[in-house]
């Protein structure tokens, strides 16, 4: 499984269809994340389903007021290192360019 | 050359990014500024920005909207700080081109990288702060990071700068 992550907007869907062509493919799964009972198992179904997952970074601002936002918020992170933990590949999409952080671009 | 520099506010983008130009051989440096100063927290940005340039030999144009429009001398070294400032000012100000602010700020960049020799670009991450921003904050951070995404794709070098520390994305020194 390839996970490619990034902040919004920063071109993750395009640089996977470029770089991967038309593979299964399933995007903004951290939205995925709040309430799941078990994460681990999540990132088990994903990583096992498609082969480019694809998360926005979400906690990089200041810690919201609500508590439900502040919990979805937590669990998108941990899901993403879940993630990053199951994939042979993973890259950080930043204005459209690639920085590898695992593995290696085909 | 075109370098694009990006980072969080605060990063020391705007050091990086003037060293960027002081490396360069062009002459003359031009700084293009595009935030209008309102209020004194706007001013005391300015001042201390300003304070940077000191006798480092630029020459300060001021453009807010229309960036097609700016007046710099061929074959020089410019510095645009910064994009998230002339975004907003496209967007929202009565002179910004409003809808069209994404394809004016790019008819702008393309614009400079035919007159200067050496052009930096400074952009702002804000990015990786959540995703549910409503109406015009929404449309604010769509049209940046278009803008952003078309610039780095137009550039030479692209950097981050992190606490200072330059991470490359694109170009020579990465």
């Amino acid at each position: 499984m390839i996970f490619v992550t990034g902040p919004l907007y920063s071109g993750k869907r395009t640089f996977a269809r470029k770089t991967w062509g038309e593979v299964p493919t399933v995007w903004d799964v951290q939205d995925l994340a709040a309430g799941e009972a078990d994460p681990p198992a999540l990132a088990d179904r994903l990583a096992a389903e498609y082969e480019v997952v694809i998360a926005t970074e979400i906690g990089g601002g200041v810690v919201p007021v609500e508590p439900e936002v502040r919990a979805a918020r937590e669990a998108a992170g941990r899901l993403s290192c879940l993630l990053a933990e199951r994939a042979e590949t993973v890259v950080r999409v930043f204005c459209g360019l690639p920085l590898v952080l695992k593995g290696e671009l085909p | 050359m075109l370098t694009l520099v990006i980072g969080g506010s605060a990063s020391g983008k705007s050091e990086f990014a003037e060293s960027l130009i002081l490396q360069a051989p062009a002459r003359p440096r031009v700084y293009l500024a595009t935030m209008e100063p309102f209020g004194p927290e706007g001013a005391a940005r300015v001042a201390r920005h300003r304070a940077m340039r000191v006798e480092k030999g630029f020459i300060t144009v001021e453009r807010y909207t229309d960036l097609a429009g700016a007046e710099v001398p061929g074959g020089c070294a410019a510095l645009l700080e910064c994009m998230g400032n002339l975004t907003a000012n496209e967007l929202y100000s009565p002179s910004g081109a409003g809808e069209d602010a994404e394809s004016a700020i790019l008819r702008g960049i393309d614009r400079l990288l035919a007159r200067c020799a050496d052009l930096v670009v400074v952009t702002n991450e804000v990015f990786t702060g959540g995703q549910d921003y409503a109406g015009d904050t929404g449309r604010y951070l769509q049209v940046l990071a278009a803008v952003n995404r078309a610039v780095a794709q137009r550039a030479d070098r692209v950097a981050e700068v992190a606490c200072g520390q330059v991470i490359w994305y694109k170009g020579a020194e990465r």
